[in-house]
């Protein structure tokens, strides 16, 4: 008894001294390089400033006003065409891959069918063939469907490197929910149809709020594809632009730090909103077995 | 038996149900052979024609018609600035030799001075333009005996080309033949349905052995005969009786499977083929095992050279254990800190400590790769404050590879603890509770309890890990770059600059994915394999 009640009250205080101590050094060298991203996108001048301090001397938003007014070639607003192509792809991504998996993992952990195994195990397999060498083949169908330099093709390309992920983390997610609800909905005359879209998605909503981020994030953080099949600068999408902002010839911090934190904070946002799903959806397969 | 359940389906919808399917698929692989023998044929009449052209104004033969040629003169220094140097143009039109210079109406002349000039470097030149017109050019030295100064060189380039089109009605005709006879088959008896259906889809393979595709022409056949043959077996009757039971759930899965299919399983084989060929300027042949040979035997390099595949293979296992063992200690270590009952603000600590993981991994990439800037980053400028030397950054491997472990390490832990905090919030109090009362240690119940009720979950979780740090791709590419002299690239980066930065070796590149996911593969099945027998005793 003695014991249950230390142990709500916790350790020794110096115990506890040692914890905080530690995750604040560890919170520190977390926070340490986005606090460095931060000061330069406020400080001016193209490099880091000769100080490893994270507090800005002088402030100015002249990198977000650089970011924000570059002009393409023929004059149009480069950066707010990129980050309208981002969203657009990174959203089509996400509906196209949630919709698409949502089905596929309700019939993996629902149905049992030939060729069941087969089509979990390819799901798996499938990740394990570097993305970066799809790379040619990939082009090469893009081109034969007409589908190169265009958003289309990179939401196909995009969704569906985001299925894979996105089946398991479901079908983990339809199997905790119990198939009682189920029977009686069929007893009660529903289709199946009817079953999954009345009963089972409003269960999973948890489930598909995380796999709705990883595609998004799936799409919005990718370059090496955009880069290859995106040959018009019109066409580019967020990743493409802050990449080049420090390639190897020049290199202006500055503007890399702004757009790093504008293409940053929306997925923070999502994941600081979707935080408390994220435990429990990409678990709750895996500990079922 | 087999008497009934022939019976079952009516004879001619059986028949026609197998021929649809297996012509369908006989017609996918007539159309792939034709997109590829089309362009093959078309790329070497084309190249023909250049070179024979080029090779007739060189010897002053009479022209090729359709073919453009004209003499461009070596390179000379402009009379009015000598440090220009200009090439000079004479065509049929225009006996005289005039200056070659960039002029709007006459596009073509940027095309002749770039070919001049890449003949100049390579000595030979023969090949398709890349700009998707189907021309071809080809240029040869065109020397003359009283010629004093050095040879002009003879450039042609032939008119565009379209690829013959796609022959419809071919296929359309061969396809009503086919039907007829497996229909006339099925109607004459059992085993003449079979003939008939083998001889209705192999019917197919006519107009691709007319194009001389000999991999297409067998593909079909060998497609026809394992249809009749599973007719024969009565597989055919089987799997349409298990698509129909199973329908709803092969409707639930086949939006998701057909894209797959199209955008993962068809790149993919594409890609399995690639590595048995071998790609120089713009042309493909098929060099068998070679490629792989030349992976495997490390390309004839010391085994300490950072291109031999054996070296950058080591990396790669390096790489990866290092950074699998850091995400999973620290990932199971902050979990346990952060579960703790009595630790205040869990809430803010946890989301602290998820940033790394929210923001775009390239991003963390190129802000590490700024914090370990020799003279402007911040790392170098920490080491001055606290009187350290400054280090040069990627300059030796150890330096080099450091960077890119501390970089993934940062933005991969989360990940692991995330999982791990899911996993110890599943785990019964009472376990503990009753363990301490039999007196377990701490260390015990963290052997006995915690660790077995954390595998379930990271299991999968470490398998995962492990198959995208093997393969990743942004932080190489971004941090280190492989630098130094390509030492640190892990396996894909090293394939990426196979095709991309290394002369275009796409086939070499291709084999290198090969490679890497047979690695992969064997690494999962004999991975879970291990971690299966562990758990089982």
């Amino acid at each position: 008894m003695s014991e249950g009640t230390a142990r709500t009250r916790g350790p020794h205080i110096a115990k506890q001294l040692i914890v905080y101590a530690s995750l604040i050094v560890i919170c520190a060298v977390v926070l340490y390089p986005v606090l460095l991203v931060c000061k330069k996108a406020f400080e001016p001048g193209r490099h880091f400033a000769l100080s490893p301090s994270p507090i800005p001397k002088d402030v100015t938003l002249d990198h977000f006003r650089d970011l924000f007014g570059s002009r393409g070639s023929h004059g149009e607003l480069l950066f707010l065409r990129h980050t309208l192509n981002s969203v657009v792809v990174a959203l089509s991504t996400t509906i196209v891959g949630v919709v698409l998996s949502c089905t596929a993992a309700y019939a993996l952990s629902r149905f049992r069918f030939p060729g069941r195994a087969a089509g979990l195990t390819s799901f798996l397999v499938v990740q394990m063939f570097p993305a970066t060498l799809l790379l040619l083949p990939l082009y090469v169908i893009l081109d034969k469907l007409g589908l190169l330099n265009s958003l289309v093709g990179l939401v196909l390309v995009y969704s569906t490197t985001a299925i894979p992920f996105c089946v398991w983390t479901l079908k983990g997610y339809f199997d905790t929910l119990p198939r009682e609800l189920e029977e009686a909905a069929r007893i009660d005359g529903a289709s199946q149809w009817m079953i999954f879209r009345k009963i089972i998605l409003p269960l999973t909503r948890p489930g598909i709020a995380v796999t709705a981020l990883f595609s998004f994030m799936t799409a919005w953080n990718e370059f090496i594809m955009a880069s290859t099949f995106m040959t018009d600068e019109s066409k580019y999408t967020l990743p493409v632009l802050i990449q080049s902002s420090v390639g190897q010839f020049s290199s202006d911090w500055g503007l890399f730090a702004a757009g790093a934190i504008v293409t940053s904070v929306p997925v923070m946002v999502a994941f600081y909103v979707l935080q408390k799903y994220l435990v429990g959806g990409l678990t709750a397969g895996a500990v079922k077995g | 038996m087999s008497e009934s359940s022939y019976t079952r389906v009516p004879v001619l919808q059986r028949q026609l149900r197998d021929f649809g399917v297996g012509a369908i698929l006989a017609i996918l692989i007539a159309t792939i052979a034709f997109v590829a023998v089309r362009n093959t044929e078309l790329a070497a009449r084309q190249i023909g024609l250049a070179k024979r052209a080029a090779l007739a104004l060189a010897n002053r033969q009479a022209p090729v018609p359709t073919v453009q040629t004209v003499l461009v003169s070596a390179p000379v220094a402009s009379k009015k600035h000598a440090y220009l140097h200009q090439r000079q143009i004479k065509t049929s039109l225009q006996p005289q030799w005039l200056p070659l210079v960039a002029d709007p109406d006459r596009p073509e002349h940027k095309l002749y001075y770039d070919a001049a000039n890449r003949f100049d470097r390579d000595h030979v030149l023969a090949e398709l333009m890349r700009d998707g017109t189907g021309r071809a050019v080809a240029a040869e030295l065109a020397c003359d005996m009283k010629q004093t100064t050095e040879c002009p060189i003879a450039i042609a380039i032939t008119a565009p080309a379209r690829p013959a089109p796609y022959p419809f009605l071919v296929l359309i005709g061969v396809l009503g033949l086919g039907a007829a006879i497996a229909a006339a088959g099925a109607l004459v008896s059992r085993r003449a349905a079979r003939v008939g259906l083998f001889a209705g889809i192999a019917a197919l393979a006519v107009p691709t052995m007319l194009w001389h595709a000999w991999i297409g022409t067998t593909a079909i056949l060998i497609v026809a005969a394992s249809f009749a043959l599973a007719q024969r077996a009565l597989l055919t009757d089987r799997i349409a009786r298990s698509l129909h039971e199973h329908r709803t759930a092969f409707a639930f899965l086949a939006p998701a499977g057909v894209s797959m299919f199209v955008l993962v399983a068809a790149p993919f084989v594409i890609g399995l083929f690639m590595g048995f060929y071998e790609h120089r300027s713009g042309t493909w042949q098929f060099v068998g095992l070679h490629n792989f040979l030349e992976i495997l035997s490390g390309g004839g390099r010391e085994l300490d050279d950072p291109l031999n595949f054996w070296f950058t293979l080591g990396v790669t296992v390096l790489w990866t254990l290092a950074n699998v063992v850091l995400h999973v200690t620290i990932g199971i270590a902050l979990a346990l800190v952060l579960s703790k009952k009595w630790l205040r603000g869990r809430g803010v600590w946890r989301m602290l400590l998820i940033l790394p993981w929210a923001i775009p991994n390239y991003i963390t990439a190129l802000m590490w790769k700024g914090m370990f800037d020799k003279q402007f980053g911040a790392l170098n400028q920490l080491f001055d404050y606290v009187g350290l030397d400054s280090v040069s950054w990627f300059t030796t491997w150890a330096n080099s590879f450091g960077p890119n472990v501390a970089t993934n390490t940062w933005l991969g832990f989360p990940f692991m603890m995330v999982v791990a905090i899911g996993a110890l919030e599943t785990i019964p109090r009472e376990l503990y509770e009753a363990a301490s009362v039999d007196g377990a240690s701490r260390w015990q119940q963290f052997r006995h309890i915690t660790l077995p009720h954390l595998r379930p979950a990271l299991g999968p979780a470490v398998a995962l890990g492990s198959i995208w740090t093997f393969n990743m791709f942004n932080v190489i590419f971004l941090v280190s770059g492989g630098k130094p002299n390509n030492s640190t690239n892990i396996l894909v980066t090293d394939a990426y600059r196979w095709a991309f930065e290394r002369g275009e070796r796409y086939g070499m590149a291709a084999a290198y994915g090969t490679v890497i996911f047979l690695i992969l593969l064997l690494w999962t099945v004999f991975g879970t394999r291990i971690v299966r027998r562990k758990e089982a005793t």
